[in-house]
């Protein structure tokens, strides 16, 4: 079937197998391979996109329902001239260890930021609840969540941060 | 500083543009995907001046990560590349009667099959080499792989495992550790015995020792099977070339010690071998040993292209190892003060079907059962079974986790039968500056009990319990 669709920004078309996820077209059609395949059964969150705003599990959400829609995923988010708040934070606090469930992690707390410019650590805590990391760096990506949700609303990061 | 800044920031754009007029001017083919990131990068303080202590680190793929620019495995493709998927048996214990693959290899799509009794050497590990690349005579356990398949899709290559038709002649089976101790046990190993290895320390006289105590405690701890399960499962792709080189991309953690696996399973020189392993998605010890790897080389050289291999979630809870289930028997005498005099201690491994590898856990496991604890009469057993289960093997800490958690438990019981402080117990008999292992390794800088005191003190541990 004939798919178009946006993703970070730009229309992009593909003719794919009916049984196509957004996972599979990402990363197999359009080599957008920063969104990850942990489980294919939607345990995991590494493969967590944008879809119209919203974090999903590209692994469940089939191509075709991606038709006409908006996709945002990893590859989306940094400019010419900087990265996004979030992934600098990453980058400073050392949030990632193995990085596998970094692009994941980072579009959930996107998804949050975008809803609640200033997320409680349980709120972050809920939003990362579909996200797992195995190397158990969770505390890291709190700070580094907190840090950006500061950057974003024009705060200065904390002094000893 | 900040004008030699905005200079390079000019440099960088120019150097953009004109990248992109070339591009323009040749009528190259559009790059896919196109990704954007800044060019300036965090140099960090750490990497700049030395001492390095003290300074602010960071990690240096810490950026790629966030980008999602870092190449794992499964993110490289190769021009004409190839899916394997491996069937597994799904019966944990049998024998294969016969393999029909017509059926699978008549499909549309599909490019090679491939069975255990086409690998020259069909059998592996780091230390016995009792474990086989795709089971040919025996299948062992239910996640043992019968026969593989590549194709152009990995759709393609899962329909035709189900074409694949596997006749197995069901076996008696053994599941739990202490079964496969009885004499009149199925031998998972036929015709060796289940115990495949054994570790023994005998340290002073544990007879004198408990007859000297004055309580004598007794406590039997089992702990579970624990699965890595690292984000990024198993992945691999091999390319046999024409001049019979191979060349593997693999996420192996350890790479020399796979390249002599995958020598040996090939009957392939080693410098014929080439391995390539990048940033590796999560490891904690799963992925220390060849699994895939000889079957997607061999399919590679039965079709002359790249094969990727990539396993399901489901094949990494049941095709690869698992930390080691342990059943602990503990017997330790003391004074009436809480000091120990003797102990005794079994350990009883649940090794699975595979040895893997089950010796260094068994001795690491044996050695540190004790606890860091000064005991002069000691005597600890340890041995490792086969069982029709998934295989174990490394695991964060071989073995060390679970010894830990009994001979702890074990003292929070001696604690609350003596009615003594779980804290003073330990400091009564903890190892000091000079004390020696079980196995008479004189130890230095030991800084248990400033360690305990220090959580103590910090935790409020007295004033809590009062």
């Amino acid at each position: 079937m004939d798919i178009s669709l946006i993703v970070n920004g730009e229309t992009r078309s593909a003719s794919v197998p009916a049984e196509t996820t957004l996972l599979g077209l990402l990363r197999d059609h359009l080599q957008l391979t920063g969104t990850k395949l942990g489980c294919d059964v939607g345990d995991c969150g590494a493969c967590t996109v944008l879809l119209d705003g919203k974090a999903v599990n590209a692994c469940l959400v089939l191509a075709g329902q991606a038709d006409g829609r908006e996709v945002l995923t990893i590859e989306g988010l940094a400019t010419r001239d900087e990265l996004h708040p979030l992934q600098k934070a990453f980058e400073e606090h050392a949030s990632l260890q193995c990085g596998f469930c970094g692009p994941g992690i980072i579009l959930s707390a996107k998804a949050l930021l975008d809803e609640v410019p200033d997320p409680s650590v349980p709120q972050i805590r809920d939003a990362l609840s579909g996200n797992l990391c195995r190397c158990t760096g969770y505390t890291k990506m709190i700070e580094a969540i907190q840090d950006a949700a500061r950057s974003l609303r024009g705060e200065p990061a904390e002094p000893n941060a | 500083m900040a004008k030699k800044r905005a200079i390079g920031e000019r440099e960088q754009r120019v150097t953009q543009r004109t990248l992109h007029s070339v591009d323009e001017t040749l009528r190259l083919p559009a790059i896919t995907p196109p990704v954007t990131y800044p060019i300036e990068t965090l140099v960090p303080q750490v990497r700049q001046q030395t001492p390095a202590v003290g300074q602010r680190a960071t990690r240096p793929d810490g950026r790629l990560h966030g980008l999602g620019q870092t190449r794992f495995i499964d993110d490289l493709a190769f021009p004409g590349m190839l899916y394997a998927r491996i069937k597994r048996a799904g019966i944990a214990s049998a024998r294969i009667r016969s393999i029909d693959t017509r059926e699978a290899e008549a499909m549309p799509g599909v490019m090679a099959v491939l069975t255990g009794r086409e690998i020259p050497v069909n059998s592996f590990g780091p230390s016995l080499k009792d474990q086989p690349v795709l089971a040919d005579e025996h299948v062992r356990h239910a996640g043992d792989g019968v026969a593989a398949v590549a194709a152009v899709t990995g759709q393609i290559a899962l329909e035709a495992l189900d074409k694949i038709k596997v006749e197995y002649e069901p076996l008696p089976a053994v599941f739990d550790p202490l079964e496969a101790l009885q004499d009149d046990a199925h031998k998972v190993h036929a015709p060796n015995g289940n115990i495949y290895a054994t570790r023994v320390i005998r340290k002073g006289d544990v007879d004198k020792g408990f007859a000297a105590s004055d309580h004598i405690f007794e406590g039997c701890f089992r702990t579970q099977m624990v699965e890595h399960v690292p984000l990024e499962p198993h992945a691999a792709i091999a390319m046999w070339d024409a001049n019979g080189r191979l060349t593997i991309h693999s996420t192996l953690g350890r790479i020399t010690l796979g390249r002599a696996d995958i020598s040996r399973t090939l009957k392939l020189p080693l410098n014929r071998i080439r391995i390539v392993a990048t940033i590796v998605g999560g490891n904690f010890g799963g992925k220390n040993e060849i699994t895939q790897e000889p079957v997607l080389a061999l399919l590679s050289k039965k079709t002359g292209r790249p094969v990727k291999g990539v396993f399901t979630r489901t094949e990494e809870f049941i095709a690869t190892t698992t930390r080691h289930p342990i059943i602990m028997d503990y017997r330790t005498g003391v004074t009436r003060d809480g000091r120990i005099l003797a102990r005794k201690v079994r350990l009883v491994l649940d090794g699975g079907a595979y040895c893997s590898w089950s010796e260094t856990t068994l001795g690491k496991a044996c050695i540190l059962s004790a606890g860091p604890y000064n005991i002069d009469n000691l005597f600890v057993e340890a041995l490792v079974v086969y069982t029709n289960k998934t295989m174990t093997g490394a695991m964060r800490g071989f073995g060390a986790p679970q010894v830990c958690f009994a001979y702890e438990s074990h003292m929070d019981d001696i604690a609350a039968a003596l009615q003594l402080d779980p804290l003073d117990i330990r400091l009564l008999n903890a190892f000091e500056e000079g004390s020696s292992s079980p196995t008479g390794q004189v130890l230095q800088s030991v800084v248990l009990k400033d360690s305990l005191l220090q959580a103590a003190g910090r935790y409020g541990w007295k004033d809590a319990r009062q």
